[in-house]
């Protein structure tokens, strides 16, 4: 492979965006979409505490397994968990090593760390698997229904709507600063002047892509105003209305009753 | 007045901020029921114009507002802009940018739910029917086609139930074909009751979809008149930067006076008596002798596509060859989608081909760089403000140069400045100027890397006459200093005018490809790939006239050299 081809392939912005997308987007029939949202707040609420009443490792593990499994259920993107798994590693291996430093035994501190950090991986992947499962519209339903205000709930769906778009128009703008600059002549060893370089396009890229954002957004808040959207917010009608279809159903119990079963099997044993 | 949808009186505004204001003692008065076309050149106030209409003046933008506005009977300084949105519906230019939602059907039911009406659910169905748009209801925004997307703006609006429906150039972006279904469906929605108000400097389509046209220049409502006598005021449209229908414009040249055909079939009836005469073929058309040895830029068996979230991996190209040679003036043309972008950015490197091999003088895209290329090619982009980084054109048009640490970086980029004209825009940030202004700035940012190829992608869309001057100028400049141009667009009057090889792309192969003069005359193949003739090549054709007139000139001439009644007019 020539030099070009391999910097193509490790870098191939396309194959990320298209795993974000996917993420993000292609939750259509996922376990945590077919729920009502309000169900899916609940048992989120419950996951962010559950971790915490425990020590066990064996029931901590036995958590982490099931949240894992629903996260590869809802197809949560490979990207993000190998983010994660990265941030969850070094995190543990970094405080090892300052123990050392300090005189701490290596192998002492990292065990004392894992409960800890397990307890924070379980509600990590819950927190991806629920809302990357989740479409939009659900999200800020959910958001809705326990009160919160109608602009923020808003800004959600519209995030997932201009996602795309940014992404696209920063890539764009990436390719814009490629066609005008000079990439190094050599690339140097393990190609970093090369890295180094792409680091640099890709941060100044930024600046453009914000100001068009700017500008993008006039319009936006132009149309917001002429299709009501100010209106709805002190109309208790439209609130209504995008409430009115949630339905707690038979699939919803079934869930809920599920997870219960669940869980206490994996409690029961050890306690 | 109950018959009257719209009445502006006397109204002037001036943004914030702004010390000249955009309207001045603005009138004018709409009735209910008619098809209306606001024309008038880029920055002459006709979107602020309608944008009185809703109220967003100046209920939204607080400028300095005198006068009075009244919609459906209510003075539009009493009511909110929410409120008049009920009666007015409004599709912005960018509609893109008007669409908040992430799905369509949640776009579709997003007013009618702001409003609290509890049949949002009929409302939205039965738009996307009405639209032919029932398929793509659960999809997201951001997969849809821009013609798609403007679909789903209007059927926003619609879903409303509005007795007036303000369309801000709806056909800008579209290929011919597309255009002419925009403006059909909006004939329907007339003729069911809607007032249709479009802002729109193509004159073609005004002739033939609607009732009245009203002249905005200068801030000011000049005049408002049937469609017929407006586009028959040729002088006073011209020196207002706008361009009346080809067909107006031949009419002009041989005939005296008296009302001038504005619609084809007007046209067509009034030249069918004429005798024929068999014309010249002269100049440009003719290919020039190349020496087709090495060609420039060469394309064998490429196969390219995208990969989409719902339908897996979609190809544009297959297996895809094309050569073109030095010193031709190539338009690539063909409908949206049909793969012309695509063509030119695989040129530019910035995309490699799945399979086959792309040459650039000789050198293979996959061995180089983008950045390598570039030092050959310029690509000027479909949305020149992308191309501007900088927080000047000056800086723009330097980047490059500095960049490579070039020589005499100052003296080159003063070289530049001077040979496009754009002294006084060069301190300017260039994405705050004008859509015309940008790409002149931006063909100034690629000469200054001293191409020998340049990518022009859809240079003239939504240009008013002026703007699109502007940029056929710069276009023949840029001519002067490289060896070859290519232009991808869908605007064939660009291309009678200008090209010496044209290339009809269809669904990503090669329809056809050869002189203008080969590939012009065939209509339909044209009207297949969603393309359509100037209307001088197609009066042409209907009147018999061999081999058919490219130019507005071109057929006045002959018309007027072979009826006799006509001698001596020119």
């Amino acid at each position: 492979m020539s030099y070009q081809e391999e910097f193509r392939n490790a870098l191939s912005i396309e194959s990320l965006k298209q795993d974000l997308l996917r993420t993000a987007y292609d939750n259509e029939g996922t376990i945590f979409n077919r729920l009502d949202p309000r169900v899916l707040l609940t048992w989120y609420a419950a996951f962010l505490v559950i971790p915490w009443l425990f020590y066990d490792m064996r029931i901590l593990g036995g958590l982490l397994t099931f949240v894992s499994v629903l996260a590869v259920v809802s197809r949560v993107s490979k990207y993000l968990i190998a983010l994660l798994a990265f941030g969850v590693i070094t995190n543990v291996l970094l405080y090892a090593f300052v123990t050392v430093l300090m005189g701490g035994s290596f192998v002492q501190s990292a065990m004392a760390l894992v409960p800890y950090t397990t307890k924070l991986t379980i509600i990590s992947v819950t927190s991806i698997a629920v809302f990357s499962g989740m479409s939009p519209k659900n999200i800020s339903r959910a958001f809705m229904s326990i009160g919160i205000p109608r602009q923020f709930t808003f800004a959600i769906s519209y995030g997932y709507r201009m996602l795309p778009v940014l992404i696209e128009e920063y890539h764009e703008t990436v390719n814009v600063y490629r066609l005008r600059s000079r990439a190094p002549e050599s690339p140097g060893r393990f190609k970093w002047r090369y890295y180094v370089y792409l680091i640099r396009l890709s941060i100044r890229a930024f600046y453009p892509m914000i100001f068009d954002v700017a500008k993008r957004s006039r319009v936006t808040v132009e149309a917001l105003e002429t299709r009501g959207f100010s209106h709805s917010l002190e109309n208790d009608k439209s609130r209504e209305l995008q409430l009115g279809d949630l339905r707690v159903g038979q699939f919803d119990v079934l869930f809920m009753g599920g997870s219960l079963i669940v869980i206490v099997g994996i409690i029961l044993p050890f306690v | 007045m109950a018959n009257t949808a719209i009445d502006v009186s006397d109204v002037t505004f001036r943004y914030p901020g702004v010390d000249d204001p955009i309207l001045e003692n603005a009138d004018l008065r709409i009735e209910r029921g008619e098809f209306i076309a606001i024309l008038g050149g880029n920055g002459s106030g006709k979107t602020t114009l309608c944008k009185t209409f809703n109220g967003l003046v100046p209920n939204f933008f607080e400028g300095d507002f005198d006068g009075r506005v009244r919609v459906a009977g209510q003075n539009t300084r009493d009511a909110s802009v929410a409120d008049l949105s009920r009666d007015v519906g409004y599709v912005f230019q960018e509609f893109e940018n008007q669409l908040v939602t992430p799905t369509v059907y949640d776009e579709m039911t997003f007013g009618p739910v702001n409003y609290g009406q509890d049949d949002y659910r009929e409302r939205a169905l039965n738009t996307l029917s009405q639209l032919d748009i029932e398929t793509v209801d659960g999809r997201f925004i951001w997969e849809l086609s821009g013609g798609q997307q403007h679909l789903v703006a209007l059927g926003a609006a619609l879903t409303m139930d509005p007795d007036i429906l303000v369309v801000d150039e709806p056909a800008a972006q579209l290929d011919p074909v597309r255009a002419h279904k925009t403006y059909e469906r909006l004939q329907t929605l007339n003729e069911n009751g809607i007032t249709i108000v479009t802002i729109e400097h193509h004159t073609e389509f005004i002739a033939e979809y609607c009732d009245t046209v009203a002249l905005v220049a200068d801030g000011t409502v000049k005049w408002k008149r049937p469609t017929h006598e407006g586009l028959n005021r040729i002088e006073e449209l011209r020196e207002h930067r706008i361009q009346p229908p080809q067909v107006t414009q031949v009419a002009r040249k041989i005939e005296k006076g008296g009302s001038l055909p504005t619609t084809y079939a007007d046209a067509i009836n009034r030249y069918r008596s004429f005798e024929h005469e068999t014309g010249q073929i002269d100049d440009h058309e003719i290919a020039r002798e190349q020496s087709r040895d090495e060609p420039i830029i060469s394309f064998r068996h490429v196969d390219h596509g995208y990969t989409t979230l719902r339908d897996g991996d979609v190809q544009v190209l297959e297996d895809f060859s094309l050569d073109l040679f030095p010193d031709e003036r190539i338009a690539l043309v063909g409908a949206n989608g049909a793969g012309k972008s695509t063509l030119l950015r695989l040129i530019t490197g910035i995309e490699k081909p799945n399979a086959g091999r792309i040459t650039i003088n000789e050198t293979d895209t996959e061995d180089v760089l983008p950045e390598k290329l570039a030092a050959d090619i310029t690509y000027v982009d479909q949305n020149p403000e992308d191309m501007f980084i900088q927080d000047s054109v000056r800086g723009d048009i330097s980047y490059y140069l500095r960049e490579r640490d070039a020589a005499d970086v100052e003296e080159r980029v003063d070289e530049v400045i001077e040979f496009l004209d754009l002294e006084q825009l060069q301190d300017r940030d260039g994405r705050l100027l004008s859509v015309g202004e940008q790409r002149r700035a931006s063909l100034g940012i690629g000469l200054a890397t001293d191409p020998s190829i340049v990518l022009f992608d859809e240079p003239t869309g939504s240009l008013d006459l002026a703007s699109r001057r502007e940029v056929e100028q710069t276009i023949n400049r840029a001519e002067n200093r490289v060896e070859t141009v290519i232009i991808a667009t869908h605007d064939l009057e660009l291309v009678a005018e200008w090209a010496t090889r044209v290339i009809v792309l269809n669904d990503g192969a090669v329809e056809t490809d050869g002189t203008l003069r080969d590939v012009f005359p065939n209509l339909d193949l044209l009207e297949r790939c969603n393309l359509r003739a100037p209307q001088v090549v197609r009066l042409s054709d209907d009147l018999d006239i061999s081999p058919p007139a490219m130019t507005v000139s071109e057929l006045a001439d002959r018309l007027s050299r072979r009826s006799p009644e006509l001698k001596g007019v020119n």
